[in-house]
């Protein structure tokens, strides 16, 4: 009964309570407060009467979801305007199959709730997170202390961007540069004139001389006048972004680079799957007049409504990927019918692999060893689609009537040093820049517009240049080892790589090899992947119903296409030009730098990949290629998801690393606490974005993020804007400061203003509405739907909605109305037809374009430690650091692999969403029981992991206590044995678990989400390196999988 | 057709007809649960269940040992019994505090409950399947800066808005989300099931995919106990795709006596 009198005077405490804690400034905001009264049921209003208001349409807001990078549709549904349940969006495709159809009113779809995984269920828990920030904070103490001051957003910007002694009242007498220092290209002219100049010098075109005496007058505004290519020095500003995405990451780039002019902006993909994407871009280069040009896409995934067989590498289809949503059902129902089967490869037995009908636990790196086991198998018994293979151009491939067609025949030369670029017919006097193949008559025959079919297994020489076709040199990898000696560097028996290859070549075109995480967070994964993108064009299944598909792509939000009512880009008349190396020295090469100075470089180079997250921070320290002098971390958390993430907690910490470092977040993060300021940014689920759709989904989508309650965050003026503060807030804030261009009044052009987040996103959401071409356009909203529109938004307050406003954005009232009708669906989604299913036949949406097995580019560059090229033909290489020296530790029995939980993701989810951690309050170091056993652990006994660069196994926090490694043993049979697995999501030292101190009230962390542990500290530091991880060069991928580990009982 | 729009259009049938002529069953195809857990969250928010009170549960077994190892997931919930022993237990103590509606819902009365604790008691200790939890007045965000609004948020239960006050003290179980279904909704955990694992129908009517469903091989844990669920168990029986587990296995846990 006690209970029950403390819930009777939960109105009285709480409204009290929110009074008192908001201008603490944590646990939400005081505007909303008769919001909140209203949904606790206790005031009644004229809605109290209806029954289940959740069945109304005018309670529902369709999104998009972020708990993961799936990007789910959400139906999110209010109560008073407070979001109280989150279900799928029938409309979608991808949680729906077949989906609603379009013309479907929103007050039927509003009683069909969609499938919607728990991470995306619990997401009301994130948005009503109670450690969630609402004012800006500035620090009031060492960096980590986690002493913190409230401070005005304006006086925040204001400090930011004119510097000074900002911290004196602390006790730092530093002085910091602000971002009015930092922003010296100013002149978008000038900018663009010395861009070109400068690249005309890594081009050897240009002398740096000449280049100093044409801008004699303008050398102060580069980083160092000796090397131009630099940049400019606007290049110390950089923009580090954990998790953005299509929306948010066009506004975030436009302004990091268009109005304040670094070339730093990042996203966070090294750490997620980029060498898969590497990979995927090489395999999808295509050659015309000479030159590799753009890759085609950057993924493909199973056809999984169709395939008859798929096999798995390092992921599934019921966690993590991308993703279960829209993944799971279409493979456990056709699982049921017996219709399909699958095979998972990983060491660990996951929720995927207990439906598979054979699991191959493979030793962590060695995927490529697997793999390409399986193609000797399939290349000796010819179980390849030879006639598909032997098509060496588009009309060959027509010609036998398949869509893609691959570069198996064509012919590479062979140097001394092994395989360099493709034989062009100038090479033999046979043409000009074709490739050749060497036709089925023997003879040399240019790969030119007429359908060109040539001889797959061939080597030999061809006016006396030696050369072998890329099949043959696949070939030669594949059986470069035995069936034994493959097995034996996998670790996987022989006969489960024969049954899996069999089967893969037993189904036609129906089958696909799928991979994520797994093989490519190696130093060697970009490798492993193309083997496993080879094993498929092998099978010849690109474009094939159940094969390999790109997916239904989308509709395009840019404004690219003609006829769209806002190109996106060309709304942009002032921007500048940034130019310069990046300070990762991504998509740069070290041999066209003026930085150049023999082998090996100071640290990698990478010519082929972007987004390397994981060497922002030790590029920033080490001052190479140059140094930093403010970094915004966006909604990311590197100090704890980078492997050896000491070293990087360690440099976010130094002042002199990084003078000024400012963070936006909706808690104070892991890595956010060490920020001099943090600035609340919005949740999902109060803000824009236009995420695109995985793959899997093969019907055409377009997905919309809105803000479906009043943010919490504090209300702020901007251009005379009142906005809630978020990313976009402080970015118009520091443009109207800095009078930056492409942003704030006249931000799109003249007479054009861009001063609130709708002036960008529904102008995107204008261009979705419109559609890709002339006469695609959704059809307008009809009154009822106008009206219900407004209805549902009418909790919604002024400063993020407000319809007048919003309309004048989109400018023309007619598509006002199509705008409104996809965002009262979240989106617009193709409908769904019998076309998508079949036995046979090509998918709706198709690549029909050129594939390949050997990336020439790749075979040209050179390892810039090294000096070596690295290879063009996927092989199986051992793990090895940045001098390309092969890592053993020995001393160190155990390796060291992470995967997701379906329930935790990186940032949110577990376990500060109380929901998913009821069932998973913390995580384990999942190990083989005999492997436990012999170390002398038992299950459930607490261990420490030490590793040979973190042989006191903990994590260094600095300004805190330090925090061991420890976790709890989960000793099990479905793990390999010698690996030990932890899930990602737990671990934390901030975001609410521990205590923090602002304006002197101390508030109390939760101790639930303090649980468990993240394993990164544990992982490898980079022997070459010395304060970074270890890396893949060619794909980027930072190695998250190559550590080896000792487990000592805690 | 695909099943969800299937079960949609049975329960839109079985909505026309008078509550007495309706037969609610739940069927779970165990071969579909891939073990996400978004059944549990879905519920929990639907319901605004306490940290402690859970309508709905998965389990995750491990059989076997390397590298010929098996893996479960077994989803369960409140069986909805037409011969319920907990129903029996509380009777004792509480007549009538637990009562079955014609459509075949169990149905709480929170009030007696909460002024009964015996009765409570006995009910939970009664049901063989765990599927009956207290709710204890805790709230999932005390202890933190804010008791936040999902959780003292009104919610509906058998036909009435409530807040936890008026659950607080009683014990709570699945009620196949009765109000939903009272709205033309198929219940939380069915919608929400990313493996398509969930059917949710009127037995009595021989057109829906349940009826259908049920003629086929099921089974029900526990079944020899006669406590007549009205939860069912598909799956296992044909093995094919699935790489180790045998037919046995299930009777590891339902030893009891499955079906």
């Amino acid at each position: 009964m006690k209970k029950l009198i403390d819930c009777d005077i939960l109105n009285k405490e709480i409204t009290r309570r929110a009074f008192f804690k908001s201008s603490a400034l944590l646990g939400g905001s005081v505007l909303l407060t008769s919001q909140i009264d209203l949904a606790f049921g206790n005031i009644k209003n004229a809605e109290a009467s209806v029954y289940y208001s959740l069945s109304k349409p005018e309670n529902i807001i369709y999104s998009v979801c972020l708990q993961c990078h799936t990007d789910c549709p959400i139906k999110v549904k209010l109560e008073n305007g407070v979001a109280v349940k989150i279900d799928g969006n029938p409309y979608s495709a991808q949680n729906m199959v077949p989906n609603l159809k379009q013309n479907t009113s929103p007050s039927v779809a509003v009683k069909i709730d969609a499938k919607l995984c728990p991470k995306g269920q619990a997401g009301i828990q994130s948005l009503y997170d109670p450690y969630r920030i609402i004012k800006v904070l500035k620090r009031n103490g060492p960096r980590g202390s986690g002493k913190w001051k409230t401070i005005s957003f304006d006086k925040a910007i204001g400090e930011i961007v004119e510097g000074g002694y900002l911290f004196k009242d602390i006790g730092e007498s530093r002085y910091v540069d602000g971002l009015k220092k930092i922003y010296k290209m100013r002149n978008p002219k000038l900018s663009k004139s010395m861009a070109s100049d400068a690249k005309k010098i890594t081009e050897k075109k240009l002398s740096i001389n000449q280049f100093k005496s044409k801008y004699r007058n303008n050398l102060d505004l580069l980083i160092d006048p000796d090397h131009p290519d630099l940049g400019v020095k606007n290049n110390r500003f950089v923009f580090m972004a954990g998790r953005i995405e299509h929306g948010r990451k066009e506004f975030a780039k436009r302004w990091t680079t268009g109005s304040f002019g670094s070339v730093n902006f990042f996203e966070h993909t090294a750490i997620c799957e980029q060498s898969h994407h590497i990979a995927y871009k090489q395999a999808t280069r295509q050659y015309s007049n000479g030159k590799w040009g753009k890759p085609q896409t950057e993924q493909m995934k199973p056809d999984a409504l169709n395939s008859k067989f798929v096999v798995y590498f390092g992921t599934g289809f019921a966690e993590a990927n991308f993703g279960p949503t829209n993944m799971a059902a279409k493979i456990t129902n056709r699982l049921a019918k017996g219709e399909m089967s699958i095979a998972v490869v990983d060491p660990r037995f996951s929720k995927s692999a207990s439906k598979a009908s054979k699991w191959l636990p493979v030793e962590p790196g060695t995927d490529a060893a697997c793999t390409l086991a399986m193609i000797r198998w399939i290349i000796v018994n010819k179980k390849y689609d030879k006639e598909y293979l032997k098509a060496g151009n588009k009309a060959a491939a027509q010609k036998i009537g398949e869509t893609t067609w691959s570069d198996a025949t064509h012919l590479v030369r062979i140097e001394d040093d092994g395989p360099g670029k493709f034989l062009r017919a100038s090479d033999i006097g046979l043409g000009e820049t074709e490739l050749v193949v060497v036709n089925d008559d023997d003879k040399p025959e240019k790969v030119s517009d007429d359908a060109v079919f040539g001889r797959l297994d061939y080597a030999g020489s061809v006016n006396g240049i030696k050369v072998k076709t890329a099949f043959r040199l696949l070939k030669e990898q594949a059986l470069s080892k035995n069936m034994t000696e493959w097995s034996k560097a996998c670790g996987v028996p022989v006969k489960d790589i024969e049954w899996v290859a069999k089967e893969f070549s037993s189904h036609g075109k129906r089958v696909a090899a799928e991979l994520y995480r797994g093989p490519v967070k190696h130093t060697n994964g970009y490798y492993n992947a193309q083997a496993i993108i080879a094993l498929n064009i092998l099978m010849g299944n690109i474009d094939h119903k159940g094969g390999l598909t790109t997916g239904g792509g989308h509709w395009h939000e840019d404004g690219s296409k003609p006829g769209q009512p806002f190109p996106m880009k060309l709304l942009n008349p002032y921007k500048l030009h940034s130019f310069g190396t990046k300070l990762t020295r991504e998509g740069s090469r070290y041999e066209e730098s003026t930085l150049f100075e023999g082998y090996p470089a100071k640290r990698t180079w990478f010519p082929f990949s972007g987004n390397i997250y994981q060497e922002i921070l030790p590029s920033a320290s080490s001052e190479y290629p140059y140094s930093v002098k403010a970094l915004w971390i966006h909604k990311g958390s590197p100090g704890l998801s980078i492997p050896a993430a000491n070293e990087m907690l360690k440099i976010l910490s130094s002042t002199e690393d990084i003078p000024l470092l400012i963070a936006d977040d909706i808690v104070i993060g892991d890595t956010s606490m060490y920020a001099d300021y943090i600035f609340p940014d919005c949740a999902i689920w109060e803000r824009w974005g236009i995420p695109h759709t995985s793959p899997d989904v093969t019907q055409k989508s377009a997905k919309i993020r809105q803000p479906t309650v009043t943010p919490l965050t504090e209300v702020v003026e901007i251009n005379g804007e009142k906005q809630h503060c978020s990313m976009e807030a402080v970015m118009f804030a520091i443009g109207e400061k800095l009078n930056l261009g492409g942003i704030g009044k006249n931000g799109f052009g003249n007479g054009i203003d861009f001063t609130r987040p709708e002036d960008f996103y529904l102008k995107m959401a204008a261009n979705l509405a419109y559609g890709d071409k002339a006469n695609d356009s959704v059809p307008d909203a009809s009154e009822e739907e106008l009206k219900l529109f407004i209805k549902s938004r009418r909790y919604m307050g002024p400063a993020v909605f407000d319809i007048d406003r919003w309309k004048k954005t989109v400018v023309d009232s007619k598509l006002w109305k199509k705008v409104i009708y996809i965002l009262n669906r979240g989106g617009r989604w193709e409908n769904f037809s019998k076309s998508f299913l079949g036995n046979s036949g090509f998918v709706v949406h198709k690549y029909a374009k050129g594939v390949n097995f050997y990336a020439e580019s790749v075979a040209l560059e050179k390892q810039s430690f090294t000096g070596k090229r690295f290879r063009g033909i996927t092989n199986f290489e051992p793990i090895k650091n940045a001098a390309g020296a092969v890592v053993h530790d020995s001393d160190f029995p155990l390796k060291l692999i992470t995967y997701k939980d379906i329930r935790g993701g990186q940032s949110r989810t577990l376990p500060q969403d109380y929901w998913l951690s009821l069932t998973l309050p913390e995580n384990y170091i999942l190990i083989n029981r005999k492997t436990a056993k012999d170390a002398g652990l038992r299950d459930g006994d607490m261990a420490q992991i030490i590793s040979s660069t973190n042989t006191d196994g903990a994590w260094h926090l600095p300004n805190r206590i330090d925090k061991e490694i420890t976790g709890r043993i989960r000793a099990v049979g479905g793990m390999k044995p010698g690996v030990v697995a932890v899930s990602w999501s737990f671990g934390h030292w901030g975001y609410g678990s521990s205590d923090v101190d602002i304006d002197g009230e101390i508030i109390k962390g939760d101790k639930r989400r303090a649980t468990g542990l993240c394993p990164n500290a544990a992982m490898r530091v980079d022997s070459a390196l010395k304060n970074a991880p270890m890396s893949d060069p060619i794909g980027g991928s930072v190695s998250f999988y190559d550590t080896r580990i000792k487990l000592l009982k805690a | 057709m695909n099943q969800r729009k299937l079960l949609m259009m049975d329960l839109e049938r079985a909505m026309k007809k008078p509550v007495s002529e309706r037969s609610w069953v739940m069927m779970i195809d165990v071969r579909k649960c891939v073990g996400c857990t978004a059944c549990v969250v879905a519920c929990a928010a639907e319901n605004v269940c306490s940290p402690g009170t859970s309508y709905r549960w998965v389990f995750d077994q491990e059989f076997g040992d390397y590298p010929n190892v098996d893996r479960f997931f077994m989803p369960t919930n409140c069986q909805q019994c037409d011969n319920p022993p907990c129903k029996k237990a509380a009777d004792k103590y509480a007549k009538n505090a637990i009562t079955k509606r014609k459509d075949g819902i169990i149905v709480f009365d929170y009030v007696k409950f909460a002024n009964n604790k015996k009765a409570g008691k006995a009910a939970k200790a009664a049901c063989p399947y765990n599927a009956i939890s207290y709710d204890g007045g805790d709230f999932y965000t005390d202890g933190t800066p804010k008791r936040e609004p999902y959780e003292t948020r009104r919610f509906y239960a058998y036909g009435e808005l409530l807040t936890r006050k008026n659950t607080t003290g009683s014990i709570r179980a699945c009620t196949f989300c009765v109000d939903r279904l009272d709205n033309g909704m198929l219940p939380a955990c069915v919608t929400t099931c990313i493996g398509d694992a969930m059917y949710f129908g009127d037995a009595n009517d021989k057109h829906s995919l349940v009826y259908k469903l049920l003629k086929e091989s099921r089974w029900n844990p526990y079944g020899k106990l006669g406590t007549k669920p009205r939860v069912h168990y598909i799956g296992y029986a044909r093995r094919s795709n699935i790489a180790f587990a045998t037919n046995k296995t299930c009777e590891i846990c339902h030893s009891k006596g499955g079906e």
